[in-house]
């Protein structure tokens, strides 16, 4: 018996099959991704810092530590590199004080606005310099601290008087920030450069004449 | 070489497939499509024996 002559690609059930698998299937993908993520992004702990484990997301606590950035060549991108431990503001943090000084940092940063004209992790505008890798911004040394002893002091003081302190024409505004709230946001800064992004912001750690000969600037 | 060794931070299954140029996007393409096929051949069947 000759087989009929059929057309597959006019029939509705083979289409509304088709569109079931590829949304269900999608659908399944994008709740496994989303599982898959949280373990990328959940914080460490002190222990996590103390043992040398590392982290995408270190703890709070890895403000009392040097963060280097160094370029991975088996990575392909810069890493964040937490090396030995340092005073921060003078003094080792708890915990405790650590995760509360982060958690300050952080509604400061949302309360001034600062994505109004930065941008963090991704997130922000570009009016102003990208705050992801600020900590290890070679300007604040080049700036001599802004005459305060330590690189957290300057940018402290540079946060509390940026207008008179700016480095750039498009001036950053005074925005009555304490010095609580100051110490809160280069804490938050600095635990922000010490997380694992891939290598984001790209080149940020290169001058233009480095990135002419391919080099980095990062150690 | 287009598979390289696991470098990324944190271990997981995508990061494991997406280590190589396109390997996630030819993976998802190819696991998506096949089971197409199979509904195509049955619903040609259906139809020629309708």
């Amino acid at each position: 018996m000759a087989k009929k002559n059929v057309s597959v690609w006019t029939s509705i059930p083979f289409w509304r099959r088709s569109a079931a698998w590829v949304t269900g299937f999608a659908v399944v993908l994008l709740i496994w991704l989303s599982f898959d993520t949280l373990g990328q992004i959940s914080m460490g702990t002190d222990e996590d810092l103390k043992s040398g484990v590392t982290k995408r997301v270190p703890g709070p606590t890895v403000i009392n530590y040097n963060i280097d950035y160094k370029f991975s060549k088996k990575r392909g991108s810069e890493v964040p590199i937490i090396g030995d431990k340092e005073p921060f503001f003078g003094k080792e943090w708890s915990v405790e004080d650590a995760a509360a000084l982060l958690h300050l940092g952080k509604l400061t940063s949302q309360a001034k606005n600062c994505m109004n004209c930065h941008t963090l992790l991704g997130n922000g505008a570009y009016y102003a310099p990208d705050l992801t890798k600020a900590w290890l911004d070679p300007t604040w040394e080049a700036m001599g601290y802004f005459g305060q002893k330590t690189k957290e002091e300057g940018i402290a003081h540079f946060l509390q008087h940026p207008a008179e302190n700016a480095i750039h024409t498009r001036r950053m505004p005074n925005l009555a920030i304490t010095p609580e709230e100051a110490k809160g946001l280069v804490a938050f800064l600095k635990h922000m450069s010490s997380i694992d992004t891939n290598g984001f912001p790209r080149n940020f750690s290169k001058t233009v004449e480095q990135f002419k000969q391919g080099g980095t600037n990062a150690r | 070489m287009f598979f390289e060794p696991f470098t990324d931070v944190v271990p997981s299954f995508f990061g494991w497939l997406n280590q190589g140029p396109l390997t996630l996007t030819i993976f998802l393409h190819t696991i998506i499509v096949l089971p197409m096929f199979w509904i195509y051949f049955q619903e040609k069947k259906k139809l020629e024996e309708a």
